[in-house]
């Protein structure tokens, strides 16, 4: 049986902002900041956690911020193609999933991350228990989990 | 000293290839467990292996499994870098062989604190 539990704001941020630091440098900290623009062009991934807890836990940026994060994360001196940003994006989500399934209860399983190009369009039957928008380098991260509505 | 990096993210390969280049490895490079096990059978035994748990085809618990149950690779130091972080996954890969483990996201001294404990940092940079 599922637990009914959901992770805080305050972890989730903490989380991402650890992430941020530890692979795209101090020198850009994540702020709170605006949601992403309704025209933004974005990229998205999702990890999900299976299991005594279940949820999803996403990431959104903008094309030109998934791009300067793969540059980041690539070392800055090597082309970045469409499989690169896909790869760095799922990397950093699969971070932030891995370790908010670890304050949840366990055991549970993560999947492998799921990129893709657009906005994720999330099911009735989930809800959205924490949404944070943050500001990475002049450009909205937006970081969220959802839960099933019937845990 | 010869490092295997074993992870289905190229950014997060790329980032642990800095990081043990800078201590003074050469590196080889696999996207799975399979693929790493193909440059052991192949004769490229590493001295250090980074190991990421979540991978298609073959994860990295497997992998360790796979190159503890063979007695001529027994010499191969396995560090899984993973970001899982439950107590009994960690439990579990230490008692498949894995000597040492670090949970995504760590910082490059975290990587050199380990290697440090494991004797394999050249002298120098271990005092």
């Amino acid at each position: 049986m599922n637990v009914m539990i959901e992770p805080s704001l305050h972890d989730v941020v903490s989380l991402t902002q650890e992430v941020w630091t530890s692979f795209l440098g101090y020198d850009e900290p994540l702020f709170e900041g605006e949601p992403l623009p309704d025209d933004a062009t974005v990229v998205s991934a999702t990890v999900t956690v299976s299991g005594a807890w279940a949820g999803v836990v996403s990431l959104q940026v903008s094309e030109a911020m998934a791009h300067r994060i793969t540059a980041a994360m690539l070392g800055g001196s090597e082309k970045v193609d469409e499989s690169d940003v896909s790869d760095a994006v799922g990397e950093l989500v699969n971070m932030v999933g891995g370790n908010v399934k670890s304050l949840m209860p366990g055991p549970s399983t993560l999947s492998l991350p799921v990129v893709a190009h657009g906005r994720v369009f999330w099911p009735h039957e989930s809800a959205e228990v924490v949404r944070a928008d943050l500001t990475w380098a002049g450009e909205p991260v937006c970081i969220a989990v959802h839960v099933p509505l019937e845990q | 000293m010869l490092a295997l990096i074993i992870d289905d993210s190229r950014a997060m390969r790329k980032i642990l290839a800095r990081i043990v280049s800078d201590l003074g490895f050469d590196h080889i490079e696999a996207e799975n467990g399979r693929e790493a096990l193909d440059h052991l059978e192949a004769g490229r035994v590493p001295d250090l292996c980074l190991i990421d748990w979540n991978m298609p085809v073959m994860d990295g618990y497997t992998f360790v499994t796979r190159v503890r149950a063979n007695n001529e690779w027994r010499n191969v130091t396995l560090m899984m870098v993973t970001t899982e972080s439950e107590h009994n996954q960690i439990v579990k890969a230490l008692a498949a062989g894995a000597h040492e483990y670090v949970i995504k996201p760590f910082t490059p001294d975290a990587i050199v604190d380990k290697l440090s404990m494991l004797g394999l940092l050249p002298q120098e940079m271990s005092a």
